[in-house]
């Protein structure tokens, strides 16, 4: 059974003429990370709100086509329902800690669930520990940094245990060190938990190198759907989406471009590093 | 940034410790015994009483200050203003065309000031002693609806922050050019709104995002949910239950069914 | 144009958000003033356009000291253009959210008219001046935050992170309209975290760590100390980190583009090593 299901799923927003989501038909399977990437206005958020039923639920609008969460068809059920099986987190960490200490933000969740107490306990705990936030249970969320602020905020929709977590730009309002822990930190869930994670972003820097698919979305429809090394051979489709590529998938198109016979699919520095030192700096005579 | 009213101070005593439901209770309590007690000598011991616990809740000298400073001058000006507005009985002490100092009136004067200093003080001790997120689960765990203890608790935990984004506002208004404390009537409120506005869609934006949040963290899915804090009353609790209950019922009943002067 | 001496600002509370802080910005620079959070890189902007007064010290805007002059009168000088555009957009049409800021120094109407025309022509917003900044999505408000400073005429232009939240094409079309005022004159001042636009448009690169400037230099003197740019919690771009890596190689450190580091690796061998 697929996390996701998405089968040619269209959506409005009330009070709006054009389709945020136009014809999406996508499949997510269990212990995936999907990076869904696209320019502002692409339909992204609509795609998260839609996971979890908070579109049509919450957000009006006007949904077409059929949409499942593990076998669940959302526009069915509430979105408290599907909150058991669907963690969703978004852009602004400041507006999701709304409780006055990081130990209430995170037992919310289970509580609102009816979770026995010890267990609530429990969970509170492993939570905090999964995002590095352990023994910040008595602290104010305004006390905390963006990135811990973020962090928090994963914390109290993980600690209700959902099989698949949605998250709409999390890095928005993060420095750049904050977003490399904050992709290092979901993929680490991904790989000890099995938890599926989508993840919507704008640019693929950050988010590229702990992807195991990304889905191009541009004007509410899909572009293209691979796994990133597939997709960043040829980095020119990403702009072309208008997305940014990473950097370093850049260099390796071009260098293959100038450097005849080179074969450079580098990812991470560490490729680079080797490709480039074998493949390209080390050729006899001219370079 | 501390929290709006927050006037916590963390600390072991008996009072910090004391069931957050018994404190609110007896602070209740307490504060309709000020208004029960009408004799000077009375009123002056609850005072000290009072007090006494202050003194014991370990409140630093220097927070305390802060707090009754403005209390102290409120009850002095009372105390000035009263025996003015109040000519009624004898023996008169001073007379000047309408005014009318009399002593009785100055007795009165002094009651209201202590009844003020009570109150206020009995309420500040709940808050150096008690978390504000306690008081909100005393509350709900006394009966108030769980939807109206978020609504207090959100509220208090967004007061803070909400003025800290009017300050970005006035900051970000004021580097284009605007004088907030300038101009004439008209330009003025064209200034506030520059500031209201975008204030007021900063919170609407906020409250927007909160309320997606809630309904993913399952909000309204059952009636009877569940709760991590656990609020049990220990013997100590009891005894200070009944302690307050005691304060409150003798003088009650000594006063209203045993028509005792107090 | 800025002059910064001994300057020292505490926060309410006692925080030492700056200790000592000497700067001088010249006309037409285009700076980006970098650091982590809590650096102080915004607390000693805001010292440029008198939000903020010192604790200690002397801040000199033009040659005169910024004590002497209000808020108003230096928002004359220096533009702020702050992160959160909504936090500055409340009128009804885009043309009066740009005119606010002329209205409030006492421009004429004719002068004000024409200031809305040259920012709005700048910062391409001509075919929305009657709509609703409200209604506009975020790269739009933002440019209309941007255009409400330009319009009162500042010889300095502040932004704080002007990027957050703006695609791949919106930073592209952005960044080309900052360097366009660049080129036109203005004092640049871009406060960020994101070094690849760093590396792409500034030419000097002041980095500011625990309220003390740590560095101060043009950008590839910035990226050639990949260990103190680590310690102020910022990430040099990545084929900047490569070609440090490949500096035992012979390839040059100093690279701040994909274009340099492709050339770089491509060129002629031999003067290599």
């Amino acid at each position: 059974m697929p996390a996701l299901r998405m089968r040619d799923v269209r959506f409005r927003h009330d009070g709006s003429s054009s389709w945020a989501l136009d014809g999406v038909s996508v499949n997510v399977e269990e212990g995936e990370f999907v990076a869904v990437l696209g320019p502002n206005g692409a339909g992204k958020s609509t795609f998260c709100l839609l996971c979890n039923g908070l579109a049509p639920h919450a957000v009006g609008g006007v949904v077409e086509g059929s949409i499942e969460v593990f076998g669940l068809d959302v526009s069915k059920r509430s979105v408290p329902e599907m909150s058991a099986s669907v963690g969703m987190v978004f852009q602004e960490p400041e507006s999701q800690l709304f409780c006055m200490s990081v130990e209430e933000e995170v037992a919310f969740g289970p509580e609102n669930l009816g979770v026995p107490r010890a267990e609530i306990a429990d969970r509170v705990e492993w939570a905090l520990e999964q995002v590095g936030l352990k023994g910040f249970n008595e602290r104010p969320p305004a006390t905390l940094s963006g990135g811990q602020k973020q962090r928090a905020a994963i914390a109290a929709a993980i600690s209700m245990r959902p099989r698949m977590l949605v998250l709409d730009e999390p890095a928005y309002a993060l420095d750049p060190v904050g977003r490399v822990e904050l992709y290092s930190l979901l993929r680490g869930l991904v790989e000890k938990h099995g938890v599926t994670v989508i993840v919507a972003e704008r640019e693929a820097e950050d988010v590229a190198p702990v992807c195991d698919r990304m889905v191009l979305l541009r004007k509410g429809r899909i572009a293209r759907d691979g796994p990133p090394r597939e997709l960043l051979r040829e980095p020119d489709l990403l702009v072309g989406a208008g997305v940014s590529p990473p950097q370093l998938s850049e260099l390796a198109a071009r260098l293959r471009k100038r450097v005849r016979g080179a074969d450079l699919s580098f990812f991470t520095l560490e490729e680079a590093e080797r490709e480039i030192s074998e493949k390209v700096l080390s050729r006899p005579g001219g370079r | 940034m501390t929290g709006f009213m927050d006037f916590y101070t963390p600390g072991s005593t008996f009072l910090h410790r004391m069931d957050p439901r018994v404190k609110i209770l007896a602070v209740v309590l307490l504060s309709l015994l000020a208004f029960i007690l009408s004799q000077l000598l009375y009123l002056l011991v609850l005072f000290a009483f009072i007090f006494l616990l202050l003194y014991l809740a370990r409140v630093s000298f220097g927070k305390a200050v802060f707090a009754l400073k403005f209390l102290f001058r409120f009850m002095a000006l009372v105390v000035v203003l009263w025996p003015l507005f109040d000519p009624v009985g004898t023996p008169v002490l001073f007379e000047l065309g309408i005014l009318k100092v009399t002593l009785p009136a100055i007795e009165r004067g002094v009651a209201a000031a202590l009844r003020i200093g009570c109150l206020a003080t009995v309420w500040y001790i709940l808050m150096f002693t008690t978390q504000q997120r306690d008081l909100v689960h005393a509350l709900v765990r006394m009966g108030l609806r769980f939807d109206f203890g978020l609504a207090l608790a959100i509220a208090l935990r967004f007061i803070p922050t909400f003025s800290y984004t009017i300050e970005a506002i006035k900051d970000a208004q004021r580097a284009r050019g605007m004088e907030l404390e300038k101009g004439g009537l008209l330009r003025r409120s064209r200034n506030y709104v520059a500031v209201l506005l975008p204030a007021i869609v900063s919170a609407i934006r906020t409250a927007d995002t909160l309320s997606l949040t809630l309904q993913s963290r399952a909000y309204g899915a059952r009636r009877d949910r569940t709760y991590l804090r656990e609020l049990r009353m220990r013997r100590s609790d009891f005894v200070a239950l009944s302690v307050a209950v005691a304060l409150f019922v003798l003088p009650a009943v000594a006063k209203y069914i045993l028509a005792v002067t107090i | 144009m800025v002059s910064v001496r001994n300057l020292r600002y505490v926060y309410e509370g006692g925080i030492e958000a700056l200790k000592n802080i000497n700067l001088d910005i010249a006309s037409g620079e285009y700076m980006a003033l970098v650091g982590g959070n809590g650096s102080g890189k915004t607390t000693l902007a805001k010292h440029f356009n008198g939000l903020l007064r010192p604790t200690g010290g002397k801040v000199f805007i033009m040659g005169r000291p910024a004590a002497e002059m209000s808020v108003a009168e230096l928002s004359r000088i220096v533009g702020y253009a702050f992160q959160n555009p909504d936090h500055q957009l409340f009128c009804s049409t885009v043309e009066e959210e740009i005119a606010f800021g002329p209205r409030n120094l006492g421009f004429a109407e004719v002068q004000t008219k024409e200031r809305v025309g040259y920012a709005a022509e700048t910062l391409e917003l001509e075919d929305v001046l009657e709509k609703p900044p409200a209604s506009m999505d975020l790269g739009t408000r933002r440019r209309v935050s941007i255009a409400s400073v330009i319009a009162m005429d500042p010889k300095v232009l502040i932004l704080d992170e002007p990027t957050t939240g703006l695609d791949a094409d919106e930073t592209k079309a952005l960044m080309g309209i900052v360097s366009g005022l660049n080129r036109e004159g203005r004092t640049v001042v871009l406060i960020t975290h994101e070094m690849k636009l760093v590396s792409e448009h500034a030419n000097r690169v002041v980095v500011m760590l625990d309220g003390r400037i740590v560095l101060d230099s043009d950008a590839r003197g910035a990226f050639s100390d990949l260990e103190l740019l680590k310690r102020c919690s910022l990430l040099p771009p990545p084929v900047t980190c490569l070609a440090h890596r490949l500096s035992h190689l012979g390839v040059s450190r100093e690279v701040l583009s994909t274009d340099e580091l492709v050339f770089e690796l491509t060129r002629p061998g031999g003067d290599r090593r």
